[in-house]
């Protein structure tokens, strides 16, 4: 009785900033000072709507859709590729192309940005959506080619060697039979990279600057500048960004802790 | 295996190749070069050897911030790393039953950063701040603070909300570990006598030593990477109290457009994280055989 005492009382530090959040957007801006803790008069969605429309979060939840879908998308698709061709094939100069990949495991994205930056400036890339996403393709790849990789590596070489038999070729084979079965992997890398390419702050904030390219985490800085005295609009961009990823973490909460710490820990 | 064609491994890696070398390999060979020159971005380049790294070495604000990163690193081990272990502990003596318990502590660790970060801007804020309220409810109003606006107080309060979000990404990661301690192995030690804590300490702790030890890894060079809580919370200030590496690293680029300078610090940042990750290696190694279980 006392462990779940202790717990619950532990787990208040972390429910109650989220509920507060929650129940200050129902407030109004007097309700929030005066009465902290006391529950909204009413539930009223009408200040949700507009931080989604006019405050502009709607579309920065699109952008970081669109950003998203295609870097995850890359990076699972190449990941996989590459990581095919160095678990089963053997190929002159394989090592000397494997190895620089496991530099991007190593190394923290700030300490190559500055040459980035410049690259894609003066590529004229900045400021598009290409600008974060080939980044974030680059980022996502050396764990995804490494982890597939060990991941092919625990299969049985008779599977592989059988297709060959049969006259599968390299690129059926990838499509038809490997693909398929890295799925488990590739579900890892996928929770992992949507989690980091969705909530990617620093890139974002350099290489973007106009408005209709912002990403969620962007967005919402320049969202808290505009409005930084409205509180109940605030709160309420706040509750639309956080209460859609607590309702998929209820739902697939065992793959997601699964994805985040077998992705971090590699 | 044999390629079914010579050219088919080559096919296989280039997307990934191509892409992993257009925007992490050139730009870090680009970074190593942009040091040793001085380029504001628009004007003309100016070799300037080891100007840049003898300059960061004598720069106030630049050798403060690697102060403030080690301060934070010492707050990050016990918040993060510490309660997480602690955590650990807790909810594997009851196993299965404290799903919900480990489902809240880990709902932060999915959020963005900045979301996490400007929710705490109001926690700590001055005038509507929760954690002043809540101060204030329980008769302790005298201790009520502007705790990001003092310089004694603000690094501590960004390191405490760093706890807030990773203590639970800690906890999942060793209860993974300790789920697979043989039962009978805890059982045994139950039946000899041994308490709960005892068992913790003398029996868990060990077993988990080479995950606590990768988790200290990544906590420290995590913290050396981290960005977003920082920018958000306090941008360094005041006083450059909070000011840690990637925050000044940014500053220098971004603002005062000292691309060459800000490159320099980067080089130095690689070699530091770099550097941990190769020592820590070459300590496991040393020790590596008596450690598998």
């Amino acid at each position: 009785m006392l462990f779940y005492t202790a717990m619950t009382a532990f787990s208040m530090i972390y429910i109650i900033p989220l509920a507060w959040m929650v129940m200050s957007s129902f407030k109004s801006q007097t309700e929030i000072f005066d009465s902290p803790f006391s529950l909204p008069s009413s539930i009223d969605f009408g200040v949700w709507s507009q931080a989604w429309n006019e405050g502009g979060l709607g579309s920065y939840v699109i952008n970081s859709a669109i950003v998203t879908t295609i870097s995850v998308t890359g990076i699972l698709l190449f990941g996989a590729m590459a990581a095919f061709a160095f678990s089963r094939l053997r190929f002159r100069l394989r090592n000397f192309f494997l190895v620089p990949l496991a530099l991007g495991l190593l190394l923290p994205v700030q300490s190559y940005f500055v040459a980035q930056s410049t690259i894609l400036d003066k590529l004229a890339l900045t400021d598009t959506r290409w600008t974060l996403i080939m980044p974030y393709i680059g980022l996502g790849l050396s764990l995804s080619v490494y982890l597939l990789k060990a991941y092919l590596d625990s299969l049985p070489k008779e599977l592989f060697e059988c297709a060959r038999m049969d006259g599968c070729g390299d690129i059926r084979m990838f499509f038809a039979m490997v693909f398929p079965l890295l799925r488990p992997g590739l579900a890892t890398v996928a929770i992992f990279s949507v989690l980091s390419t969705w909530n990617e702050f620093l890139l974002a904030t350099l290489y973007i600057q106009s408005d209709e390219y912002k990403t969620v985490p962007v967005g919402l800085v320049a969202f808290t500048g505009r409005y930084s005295t409205n509180y109940p609009l605030l709160f309420a961009a706040l509750s639309i960004v956080t209460i859609p990823v607590i309702a998929i973490y209820v739902i697939f909460h065992r793959q997601v802790i699964h994805g985040i710490t077998e992705g971090t820990m590699r | 295996m044999r390629p079914s064609a010579r050219w088919t491994p080559y096919l296989l890696i280039a997307p990934a190749l191509l892409m992993f070398t257009f925007v992490v390999l050139v730009p870090v060979l680009g970074t190593f070069g942009l040091s040793t020159f001085s380029w504001s971005g628009t004007n003309t380049a100016k070799f300037i050897g080891i100007d840049n790294f003898t300059r960061a070495a004598k720069d106030d604000v630049y050798l403060q911030s690697y102060r403030n990163t080690f301060i934070y690193i010492g707050f990050t081990l016990v918040l993060e790393v510490g309660v997480g272990l602690v955590l650990a502990g807790l909810v594997s003596m009851k196993g299965k039953r404290t799903a919900w318990y480990r489902a809240a502590f880990f709902v932060p660790v999915m959020l963005p950063m900045v979301v996490i970060a400007v929710l705490w801007g109001f926690i700590y804020s001055n005038d509507a701040g929760l954690l002043n309220a809540i101060l204030d409810k329980i008769g302790l109003g005298g201790l009520s603070h502007v705790w990001l606006g003092d310089p004694a107080t603000a690094l501590p309060a960004v390191s405490v909300v760093s706890g807030w979000v990773y203590a639970g990404f800690y906890m999942a990661i060793f209860y993974a570990g300790l789920q697979r301690i043989p039962a009978s192995l805890l059982e045994a030690a139950a039946l000899d006598g041994a308490s709960e804590w005892k068992i913790f300490t003398r029996i868990k702790i060990p077993l988990l030593r080479n995950m606590v030890e990768v988790a200290v890894l990544l906590c420290v060079t995590g913290a050396f990477q981290s960005f977003d809580l920082f920018y958000v919370l306090t941008n360094g200030g005041p006083d450059h109290s909070t000011e840690i590496v990637t925050t000044y690293l940014v500053q220098v680029v971004f603002r005062d457009h000292e691309v060459g300078y800000g490159a320099a610090m980067s080089v130095v940042l690689a070699v530091v994280v770099v550097g941990i990750g190769l020592i820590y290696a070459r300590l496991r190694r040393k020790d590596g055989a008596d450690l598998e279980y």
